[in-house]
């Protein structure tokens, strides 16, 4: 056997990086609400409950499902290793046990399930005295010039607290509160509203000053690019320091994408999120626009990507991807072809939206019909213009069997001419005989092993 | 000025040996379009209605502003040959019999080098070249250059001494040093041409020769000019000689004794040379008299020049009267265009011989027999060399020549551009042609249809055409060749509006601005960045006026102009790399060397190409830069983009499955050389060997995945170990003055880390030339500042040469390319810092010490060997 695959062990003595901070929590029922936890599950009389744990929590899940069993009569299992991102509800792990119900610790990112959850989120520890000086010293607010707070979540156990002291030094701002039921106007998992209590949608933020309270990450990174304001700053309570953030690079560099969609022939719909309704409606959207606009599209779902699966499929151009908003490979550049936001494809190809954007939509439900950022798709017109990326002729050639079955023949023709020409370019078109060519050799005895490693190679 | 209909002008067309097309080139400043301003008044066809407007060549404001050329136009001429001078077109496809008239199309061409590219557009559609010098300066770079391109695309020139008032007026010559300072202009154009031409070739003899009356003489400021042929013609009654006999005794060692009636071949103390005596000497007079107010003389003179002042002009005197006096003896329209119309080749002529410089296909298809012979019958083929923009914001006119066949109004034709390949469907399509038309300067006229062997304008083909491109009815057509540029765009700005939400309007008026020059490039880089290269400022700050003003009509911000650089490396990598694939199941090794010099050059300009036949290239390789013929056999790819000045090398022996990983190393490659480590620039110069592979068994472990982004990392870290180096573009810079501004010249370049290599004077003149050469980064305000150093004195002319290594490791903090590279870095949104080589060199487990030998091609070999022992060893 080992000459053919490794033993095994290597896969074993695997090191995993993971955050082993987590020590032994001595508050595990408050921290991880576990009494507000078994309320939920009796009021709503569910009877299989799984709880999901992200990788640095797997540790005290055991803890946690003692808790409640003591305090529930209910069926409990622990989901962990998370299909795609542990910050995403999963849902498909919970029907393989028919559960009825999940429960979710650890970062989330607010997306929405068809599942009834219930959401544990982490807690921090703030020091509010001392953040809120920062904010004294560094920014003032009037009547013209409205601040907004965006706390991070793990501050939300405290939100009352944090309002108040936000409200007494900033009576005409704004609090963005975390909010986990879906509202009106909840964008991103977040509500806005002032001292009174009254909800606001994101765009009263747009003449804001928004300040982020917590850690930088792939959380404050959305909502820079997803929410208009005139500033965006940070405030990291643990270094205190207050940063300016501006993201125009980005922006430039996603726009470069968006050409590069136009310019794009073949484009791979990638499948990073678990099945659900939006995520059947938004790949079927993927589809139809692609194909209005005379591109070929292939879905393509390869558990969580990396450059060599994706290098796998070399005619395509490139990929959008079909994630959670918190996923951060939409900004690797170490990809054979780039992946892009559904909502950049959707500018590229969408005739019926404005082709500049200064505010992204990085979460693609809100493209679907009924939803803020949904627009119609129009039938394209054949037409021809420049692409500036390659300095050639870019054509828009319209399908123009649309829908009709009778032309199966030609469809299967195109089909077979594209796959064609894919191979045409290639060099290598099968096995070559060689035969007569090579010369008779006596068979000798080589070496053992495989190339990760070979047997007579010292370690 | 002629005043013909359309129908008029269609008729012309027709007679094909009657047609001559010709562009007007020089150097700056050396008048070509005052020259053609006199062509134009005496034989401009004017259509119907427009006759009595404006002047035809001024077509911008800003070069009526500037006083330069830009855009080459084209004017349309008529003009008909008397019966005695008919006879001396001999060869009978240049004239149609029974017909006296001539169809002429002009195109006057911009001088400076930044526009060089609308010359070679202009070329291309024309079969004849007036070339301009002016005899006070002589003749200079851009001369040179022109001439260089013209000669190339088998463009048969004459030339025209320009500027002969100032050398009466100004510098005051002598006859006889005039007479030599024209010798030798013909001298130095006839050596340009026969450095550039065979004369056995196919256009047979094309030098100039002022006795065959090929050359011209003249003022274009004055209107007047003359060829030796206009003064025999005054001599050959009186003197019963034969004019062509005549013409020959004008130039060169031929004396006159005036007393004893004798020709001499030598100089005597009584003869003089007939230039001298029977052409200079009536001008002389009449310029002495005249600016020295002899009014008697004047008289005397007139009578006998057989000149009669009109009565308005009668009370002129000095300079007024001269130009009226010169234009009425020796108008330059008629010189000009007899010339043209006797010694430039029509089209019937030209398109034998250019056919096969033109047409990328086979040479006996009927595209190429329909060139050949320059029939109007066999299926269409013409080139688009240009687009002008229209009235239409956004449309553009396909400017061309029909070189067979006709384009007719909305003929279904194919439309081929550059990246087309017969047989498949990239870059071809096929359309309704909405309108032909004719176009006149600035004005335009509808035409229903056009035969080979002229010039026209398409409407409706813009769309699918980028800038160049074939117009064809023949289905199986190749495209006709690319024109090469003498300039590359070296000089970059980033553009950007001032005002964000226009950025579709700049992404529209950036694709503009694409088509409407033959040049310019306008590229969305990767980091987003809009980004405009031309050939120098001039050009430049052109282009960016246009995309203002014209194509984007918005406000722009510009960034301060920069170069690109290219990505290159020093020496051998002192390792063998090695890379893992993802799986650890495969590995590349793989080793990154320099190109010999020479090479990269040779592969810009098509000498070494990918499509060559392998063994014919490897040939050529071995022979001129002694690589082992075996191994440039094995020449796997070029790049970046298929054709880039960088090679991967099959190196290895006997590697099973080695083929089937071609395509996806190729691809690597690609990807590795467009983006190189240290600032994702572009590769040059950079040869890859592959030396040996490990790959696993089974097919589905070794796919693209696992290997595209393993190659990509295994020339990453062979470029790494190889003494990574930045290269800039350098300018070519010729700089006029005289010898009091040479000093500081001197100064200026040493401050701009440019090298002077040659210095030397014009000769016959006070003038100096010093060339030298001066990186692209550091030439930006390089004129200004000359002018300033110099009091003015001081013209240089840069044209970009080649690539030189900016000295300095890029990795050693504090270096000027260590610089560039961050600045590229950080511009393009890259993590700063350096490339880590350990994030792509994988560990070698042999004990083999051979790998990190000393580099030469040698011991590469060597070290092959011994990788190929221990692996069949081990």
């Amino acid at each position: 056997m080992a000459n053919f695959t490794t033993d095994g062990k290597l896969c074993i003595e695997r090191e995993l990086e993971i955050d082993t901070t987590v020590k032994q929590f001595d508050d595990l029922i408050t921290r991880f609400d576990i009494s507000e936890t078994c309320q939920w599950i009796t009021d709503n009389n569910f009877q299989k409950v799984c709880l999901q744990f992200p990788d640095e929590l797997l540790g005290v899940s055991a803890k946690i499902y003692e808790e409640i069993k003591k305090n529930v009569e209910v069926d409990l299992y622990i989901l962990g290793d998370t299909s795609y991102a542990s910050c995403c509800v999963d849902s498909v792990a919970a029907m393989h046990v028919q559960g009825d119900a999940i429960v979710h610790y650890g970062h989330t990112c607010f997306s929405k399930t068809n599942i009834p959850v219930f959401t544990v989120l982490p807690k921090g520890l703030l020091d509010l005295e001392k953040t809120m000086k920062l904010l004294n010293d560094n920014f003032n607010s009037d009547e013209n010039v409205k601040l907004c707070l965006f706390y991070d979540a793990e501050f939300e156990h405290c939100r009352d607290l944090i309002s108040r002291h936000w409200f007494r030094q900033y009576p005409h701002s704004y609090i963005s509160y975390v909010e986990i039921d879906e509202k009106p106007n909840r964008f991103l998992g977040r509500v806005v509203r002032n001292k009174e209590g009254e909800d606001f949608p994101v765009e009263v933020l747009k003449d804001c000053i928004c300040i982020h309270v917590g850690s930088r990450g792939q959380t404050l990174f959305n909502y820079t690019i997803s929410i208009a304001a005139s500033e965006w700053y940070s405030l990291d309570p643990k270094t205190s320091k207050i940063e300016r953030l501006e993201e125009t690079i980005w922006f430039k560099r996603r726009r470069f994408l968006v050409e590069k969609c136009k310019d794009a022939n073949v484009v791979g719909i990638l499948i990073c999120k678990l099945a659900g309704d939006q995520t059947r409606d938004i790949i079927s959207r993927m589809k139809q626009l692609c194909k209005v606009n005379g591109k070929k599209s292939y879905i393509v779902s390869v558990g969580k990507p990396n450059v060599p699966k994706l290098a796998n499929f070399p005619e395509i151009d490139i990929y959008v991807m079909v994630a959670c908003p918190e996923n951060d490979l939409y900004s690797a550049r170490d990809f054979y072809k780039p992946i892009v936001y559904p909502y950049e494809l959707e500018v590229a190809l969408n005739s019926n939206r404005d082709p500049y954007f200064t505010t992204h939509v990085t979460d693609y439900d809100q493209l679907l019909p009924g939803r803020r950022h949904h627009c119609d798709i129009d039938h394209v017109k054949e037409t021809t213009d420049v692409s500036l990326i390659t300095g050639k002729i870019r054509e828009t050639k319209v399908d123009t069997n649309e829908g009709s079955s009778t032309n199966l023949v030609e469809k299967q023709n195109w089909a077979l001419e594209s796959i064609g020409q894919n191979l045409q370019d290639r060099s290598w078109k099968g096995l070559e005989q060689k035969l007569g060519e090579t010369e008779v050799k006596k068979a000798e005895e080589g070496r053992k092993g495989i190339a990760i490693q070979y047997s007579d190679e010292p370690e | 000025m002629v005043n013909f209909t359309v129908d008029e002008i269609r008729q012309m067309m027709d007679k094909k040996r009657n047609i001559r097309n010709m562009s007007v080139i020089a150097h700056v400043d050396h008048g070509k379009s005052t020259l053609t301003d006199s062509l134009v008044s005496k034989a401009g066809i004017i259509a119907g209605a427009r006759a009595g407007e404006t002047r035809f060549t001024d077509t911008r404001k800003d070069e009526q502003d500037r006083c330069i050329t830009i855009k080459s136009t084209a004017i349309s001429m008529y003009f008909e040959l008397e019966e005695k001078d008919l006879v001396f077109i001999t060869n009978a496809d240049q004239r149609e019999k029974n017909e006296k008239g001539f169809l002429i199309n002009l195109i006057d061409s911009p001088g400076h080098v930044d526009f060089s590219s609308e010359v070679t557009a202009a070329l291309r559609v024309t079969d004849g070249a007036l070339v301009v010098v002016d005899c006070v300066s002589g003749v200079c770079v851009q001369t040179e250059t022109v001439l260089r391109q013209a000669i190339a695309e088998r463009i048969k020139p004459i030339l025209f001494m320009n500027k002969m008032d100032r050398a009466l007026l100004e510098l005051q010559l002598e006859a006889e040093e005039l007479y030599q300072t024209f010798q030798r202009i013909v001298e130095n154009v006839n050596v340009i041409i026969a450095t550039y031409n065979d004369d056995g070739g196919p256009m047979g003899e094309v030098r100039v020769d002022p006795s065959k009356g090929s050359v011209g003489f003249g003022s274009g400021l004055h209107g007047w000019a003359f060829t030796l042929k206009q003064f025999s013609e005054m001599y050959a009654d009186k003197f019963k000689i034969d004019l062509v006999k005549l013409m020959n005794r004008l130039w060169g060692e031929n004396f006159f004794n005036a007393k004893t009636k004798k020709w001499a071949k030598q100089k005597d103390n009584d003869n003089k040379r007939s230039f001298c005596m029977y052409v200079l000497d009536p001008i002389y007079k009449v310029f002495d008299a005249i600016m020295n107010f002899k009014k008697e003389e004047i008289d005397g003179l007139l009578t006998k020049i057989g000149v009669t002042i009109k009565h308005e002009d009668a009370d002129k005197d000095g300079k007024a009267l001269l130009k009226v006096v010169m234009r009425s003896w020796l108008p330059a329209g008629e010189a000009l265009l007899q010339m043209i119309a006797i010694h430039l080749p029509s089209p019937v002529v030209a398109q034998k011989y250019r056919m096969e410089m033109l047409y990328e296909g086979p040479h006996d298809d009927e595209a190429a027999i329909g060139i050949k012979t320059c029939d109007p019958e066999a299926p269409l083929m013409m080139y688009v060399s240009k687009m002008v923009p229209t009235s239409d914001k956004g449309r553009f006119y396909a400017f061309g020549r029909v070189f067979s066949g006709k384009v007719i109004t909305g003929q279904k034709a194919r439309i081929m551009g550059p990246n087309f390949t017969p047989g498949k469907k990239e870059d071809v399509y096929e359309k309704t042609i909405q309108r032909t038309i004719l176009m006149m300067g600035r004005y335009v006229e509808a035409i229903e249809d056009v035969p080979c062997g002229n010039i026209c304008g398409l409407v409706g083909v813009d769309q699918f055409l980028v800038k160049t491109g074939t117009i064809t009815t023949f289905k199986n057509a190749h495209n006709m060749k690319v024109m090469k540029f003498s300039v590359s765009p070296v000089v970059r700005v980033a553009v950007e509006p001032k005002n964000p939400a226009d950025l579709p309007k700049l992404v529209e008026g950036l694709k503009r601005l694409a088509k409407s020059d033959p040049m310019v490039q306008c590229i969305n880089e990767e980091s987003g960045e809009h980004i405009v290269a031309g050939a120098g400022e001039l050009h430049l700050e052109i282009c960016l006026k246009d995309l203002e003003e014209d194509h984007a009509c918005i406000p722009i911000k510009k960034s301060d102009p920069v170069v690109s650089y290219r990505e290159t490396v020093a020496e051998e990598s002192d390792q063998m790399c090695l890379s893992k694939s993802p799986n650890k199941h495969n590995r590349l090794f793989m080793k990154a060397q320099p190109m010999p010099e020479g090479l990269p050059e040779d592969i810009d300009d098509g000498k070494v190409n990918p499509r060559d036949d392998f063994k014919t290239r490897a040939r050529y390789l071995t022979d001129k830069y002694e690589y082992d013929v075996t191994e440039a056999r094995k020449i796997w790819c070029f790049g970046p983009e298929g054709t880039g000045p960088n090679i991967m090398v099959d190196c290895s022996k006997g590697v099973q499955y080695l083929n089937e990983i071609k395509d996806s190393v190729v691809a690597g490659f690609q990807w590795a050389a467009k983006e190189g480590v240290m600032a994702e620039e572009n590769l040059r110069g950079v040869r890859f060997n592959i030396y040996d592979v490990t790959l696993h068994t089974d097919a589905i472990h070794r796919g693209g995945g696992q290997i595209i982004p393993t190659t990509r990392r295994c020339l990453y870290a062979c470029l790494l170990t190889a003494q990574p180096r930045l290269m800039e573009p350098v300018y070519l810079c010729e700089i006029q003055c005289p010898e009091v501004a040479v000093g500081g010249i001197y100064g200026v370049l040493n401050r701009r880390r440019g090298h002077v290599f040659e210095e030397s004077q014009v000769t016959g003149t006070p003038m100096f030339v010093v060339k030298a050469y001066l990186p692209v980064n550091e030439s930006f305000g390089f004129t200004a500042d000359l002018r300033s150093n110099t009091g003015g004195q001081a013209f240089p002319q840069c044209v970009f040469d080649h690539w030189q290594i900016l000295p300095g490791d890029p990795c050693e903090p504090n270096t000027k390319p260590y610089v560039v590279v961050q600045e590229t870095r950080k511009r393009k949104g890259l993590k700063e810092g350096l490339p880590d080589l350990t994030q792509y060199l994988d560990k070698l487990y042999y004990p083999i010490g051979g790998f990190a030998h000393k580099q030469s091609v040698d011991t590469t070999r060597m070290c092959r060997r011994t990788l190929i022992s221990c692996l069949s060893d081990a």
